[in-house]
């Protein structure tokens, strides 16, 4: 199976990389696994039928993930027994097939062989395990066929009846096995670390140490306390003496006086001791709390091998696809990066790697015709750069991005006019590919070329306070530069003041804070800009931005007093994707570095607000999200002057066609866009959908693929044939998750597909916005 | 001085809370198994009225004495607080509640709830302490008892305590702020 698994030469490097990932497979799949056992058991006794369908749906993800990990690592066997499982679980989400006892000990059986493969650390199998294998490829495959089309919700969930068990019973004995290793884990495997033993030892030893520090504070306290006793003790002395006054001698008050001296002495003795101690405790303390954050975020670095190990196999399998021979060369997998960056960067490079492929590499033929190697090359690679950062650059060989494309696609999403686009340099026509709504693909598909994935990614960059940037020339390849924190907690932070609250800037996003003269800044169209290297930016208020209660705009002249720069305002220059606004606040304080926190679970997200942070004073302060502040300042300059409004919004009265058979995906899809604000009509099959478009007036058809009489190819290709109708966008959705329905889709002339599996609602609605 | 007496007094709150709920907890099951239904509670006054909260919902009752507001927050928000150096919402249920605003309450008292799936404080201007209610003895709510929506409240007591849901307000989707830019 090694065999060009890895492009590369087969040396001992590849060997232990092929070790080490099929370490981590087993390790998933039993995850994976155990899940889905966990969800069968559950399954024999929940009767709820919401309940069900939860568990379902839980097993088949699980299915999913197992069936893609195994393909990810050439596990054949595990595939091939996974291929025909998920599609039952397909059918049983669509209520197409009932759940019987006699299933569900098939399932178990099922389990029982994948958990025995995947423990067995060799790809081929015993006789004996090939038969069974094939035993339950066909039992599994017959299930799969009866198939029935259950309109509503399934009828029988009886599986917990005394049947399943004489089932169970019989054949299987391995089945308890299976649930005993399932007892323990609930089917949500969401939020699981695997850390070294290496790593968890020092802290194991620092939480033992901050015991000895909590006694050494306690006792500190205690003796505090005597000292305070013990002074007043020496007050109610004082006072009695103070009655005495009269009577007293001068050799009286003189011994008096050297008693409350003596006594002083030895309260200041004692007192400096507790200080000593104190001090003492401390400097431990300062110590083991900064070893602990430094052990601490050691238990979240990991390499970035975890993050990037499987995409060898993916970059083979989609290029295979696609008929295209590409090689991805990866290095600096050993680099360490805080786990949560890593988790947060999947997306984005899998998305990345995906444009390259999909995008950036053609087809064997048009590379000879360039004088190019057949194959492809993807470089990736990671390097650590001083300051504690990691500069992440993939770069491919690719034909580059077509600029005259991008600025096309541009000026027909509405982002740019005419006369803008000529004015535009190269890398900014470049930076438009971030914006949502371009993309230069002619087919939109649910992973690329709906021209939202790169905004996506850069702003995922940008929460990790990291920056990207992309060059590309034609012909020659596209480089993405991602530069990003090692840590979430190597974060700086401008801390500014703005009326009487603070607010801390991320550094990354400063460009700079200087001083203008008020006069510096001119009022043009009803808003403020400033000229500065001779570029014209925005100014706006950062207090009038964020909408602070009491706001005072700010007066220009405002006299502060005592202060020699009255009419000086200070601006801070923020840049994030493709904006570069200053923002006016009252002081800039300082810079430090910034430990952010979540804001708690109630406050799921806020508008501006990043998270906040505790000062050293413990008043706690808001950090701010830039990528939001410049959408809200770009909103009240909208505001302010009053011109309409380019965004994209949903015309109300647009209407949709929706075509589909089944009738919970279409009063799904239905409420959904109505939701949104869509007026809707519904088919059931794409021959009384013909017949409703030719009779109604419709803005855009959204069609299912797979229907009775006609189904949405047919339908389509009826449609783009049809004079009056020929014009009318078509987005079809569909259950097939192959190329060839894809390409079969563009001839009949869709505009849109979009997979069934990865639907969600916003994905169909931005996919509406852009083609009405 | 001041913060040294009011964190005694703290202590001596909640010593004296433990030591309730000890003995509280020491008793259930014999209260069980004679089916008596109590319930503890915490009781503390917001505004003009006197509320009870299920103390097992109650994580802790924290001193307010610093806040930060956020801006472009809906008003129940009252700000986020630190409590032993985590972040903690805390929400204004008379601003949740929409009730009628009385003159400047003390507000000095947080009560932090909790269950599994939520945190966030609420609140008080004081706490009262805790107390065993029986269940028999809550009664429905005379509708102008008070401004609060039914579904929030579980009574009222014999004592005329109004029982705030804790798990409600908890698993409440419409106390959450999930706030898109556009």
């Amino acid at each position: 199976m090694a065999e060009g698994k890895i492009e590369n030469k087969m040396d001992k490097k590849d060997i232990d990389f092929q070790k080490r990932i099929q370490a981590t497979f087993r390790i998933e799949a039993e995850e994976h696994l155990r899940a889905f056992s966990s969800g069968l058991i559950e399954l024999e006794k929940t009767t709820p039928k919401e309940r069900v369908a939860e568990i379902i749906e839980t097993m088949f993800r699980e299915i999913h993930s197992l069936k893609g990990a195994a393909r990810s690592v050439d596990q054949k066997e595990i595939e091939a027994v996974c291929q025909p499982l998920e599609s039952i679980f397909a059918a049983l989400k669509r209520n197409e097939i009932v759940l019987s006892s006699a299933s569900i000990a098939l399932f178990y059986k099922t389990a029982d062989w994948l958990s025995k493969q995947i423990a067995s650390s060799v790809n081929e199998q015993t006789v004996a395990s090939r038969k069974i294998q094939q035993d339950i490829i066909r039992q599994l495959k017959e299930v799969a066929a009866t198939k029935v089309i259950v309109p509503a919700m399934q009828e029988s969930s009886e599986a917990n009846s005394e049947q399943s068990h004489s089932a169970l019973s019989g054949p299987i004995s391995e089945t308890k096995q299976v649930s005993d290793l399932s007892v323990n884990s609930t089917p949500a495997q969401i939020g699981m670390v695997r850390i070294p033993i290496s790593k968890l030892d020092p802290l194991l030893l620092q939480a033992e140490e901050m015991i000895q520090s909590k006694i050494s504070i306690d006792q500190r306290t205690n003796e505090l306390k005597d000292l305070c006793d013990e002074l007043n003790e020496w007050k109610t002395e004082a006072q009695k003496w103070r009655s005495r006054r009269a009577v007293a001698t001068v050799a009286l008050w003189n011994e008096w006086c050297d008693t409350i001296e003596m006594h002083l002495n030895k309260l200041e003795t004692r007192m400096t001791e507790v200080i000593r101690s104190m001090e003492h405790n401390q400097h431990n303390l300062d110590l083991l709390v900064n070893s602990h954050l430094e052990a601490m975020k050691q238990v979240l670095m990991l390499p970035v091998g975890y993050l990037v190990e499987t995409f060898p196999g993916m970059v083979r399998e989609i290029s295979h696809e696609q008929n295209k021979e590409i090689d991805l060369i990866i290095r600096g997998a050993e680099l360490e990066i805080d786990k949560r960056i890593l988790e947060e960067l999947k997306d984005p490079l899998i998305h990345l790697i995906r444009n390259c492929i999909d995008h950036g590499i053609g087809k064997p033929q048009e590379r000879i015709l360039q004088n190019k190697p057949v194959r492809g090359t993807i470089n990736l690679a990671f390097v650590a750069k001083e300051s504690g950062q990691v500069e992440i650059t993939l770069s491919d060989d690719g034909k580059g991005i077509d600029r005259v494309n991008v600025l096309k696609a541009a000026i027909k999403s509405g982002i740019l006019s005419d006369e803008t686009a000529g004015k535009l340099e190269p890398n900014e026509v470049l930076n438009l590919i971030y914006q949502s709504g371009v993309s230069t693909s002619q087919i939109i598909t649910d992973i690329s070329g709906r021209g939202l994935g790169l905004t996506i990614v850069q702003e995922k960059v940008e929460k990790l306070n990291g920056k990207m940037s992309v060059e590309s020339e034609e012909h020659k390849g596209t480089t993405f530069r991602i530069l990003l924190p090692l840590s979430l907690a190597t974060f700086r932070g401008i801390l500014v003041k703005v009326e009487e609250f603070m607010f801390i800037l991320p550094t990354i996003n400063v460009e700079r804070v200087i001083k203008v003269d008020q006069e510096d800044i001119k009022t043009a169209e009803n808003h403020e800009i400033i000229r500065i290297d001779d570029q014209l930016i925005s100014v706006v208020d950062l207090a009038e931005v964020l909408g602070l209660p009491e706001h005072k705009y700010v007066v220009p002249g405002k006299m502060e007093p005592g202060s020699a720069y009255s009419n000086q305002v200070r601006l801070a220059i923020l840049v994030s994707g493709n904006y570069r606004i200053a923002f006016k606040v009252d002081d800039m304080v300082e810079e430090q570095q910034v430990l952010v926190k979540r804001l708690g679970k109630l406050l799921y997200r806020v508008r501006n607000i990043s998270g906040a942070t505790i000062l050293g004073s413990g008043k706690v302060v808001p950090v701010l999200n830039i990528s939001d502040l410049m959408k809200s300042a770009v909103s009240i300059k909208g505001k302010r002057s009053e011109t309409s409004a380019r965004e994209l919004f949903v015309p109300k009265t647009d209407k949709i066609l929706v075509v589909e058979d089944s009738i919970t995906s279409r009063a799904l899809i239905k409420n959904i866009l109505e939701t949104a604000g869509y007026q809707v009509t519904t088919a059931v099959d794409g021959a009384d959908a013909f017949t409703k478009a030719r009779t109604g007036e419709f803005d855009i058809i959204v069609s299912d693929v797979d229907m009775p009489k006609m189904n949405g190819f047919e339908l389509t290709a009826k449609i783009r044939n049809n004079k009056k109708l020929s014009e009318i966008p078509v987005v079809l959705v569909t259950a097939l998750e192959s190329r060839d329905d894809r390409e079969h889709g563009i001839e009949v002339g869709a505009d849109a597909y979009i997979v069934k599996s990865s639907f969600d609602q916003g994905n169909l609605l931005e996919i509406i916005k852009k083609l009405i | 001085m001041q913060i040294c007496k009011r964190n005694k007094e703290m202590k001596k709150e909640i010593r004296i809370k433990l030591k309730e709920r000890a003995i509280a907890l020491a008793k259930e099951p014999v209260e069980k198994d004679t089916s008596s239904a109590n319930i503890d509670v915490i009781a503390f006054t917001l505004g003009a009225e006197n509320y009870c909260i299920e103390s097992v919902l109650v994580k802790e009752i924290y001193p307010l004495t610093d806040f930060t507001p956020l801006p472009g927050v809906s008003s129940y928000i009252f700000g986020i607080i630190n409590v032993r150096g985590q972040i903690l919402p805390v929400v204004d249920l008379k601003k949740f509640f929409n009730l009628p605003e009385r003159g400047l309450g003390e507000l000095n008292k947080v009560i932090i709830l909790s269950n599994e799936q939520m945190e966030f404080g609420i609140l008080a201007d004081a706490v009262h302490g805790t107390q065993t209610i029986d269940l028999e003895d809550i009664r429905g709510i005379p509708p102008t008892v008070s401004g609060i929506g039914e579904e929030y409240l579980k009574g009222v007591t014999k004592e005329s305590l109004i029982l705030l849901d804790a798990q409600r307000l908890l698993s409440d989707e419409h106390i959450v702020v999930n706030d898109e830019v556009n």
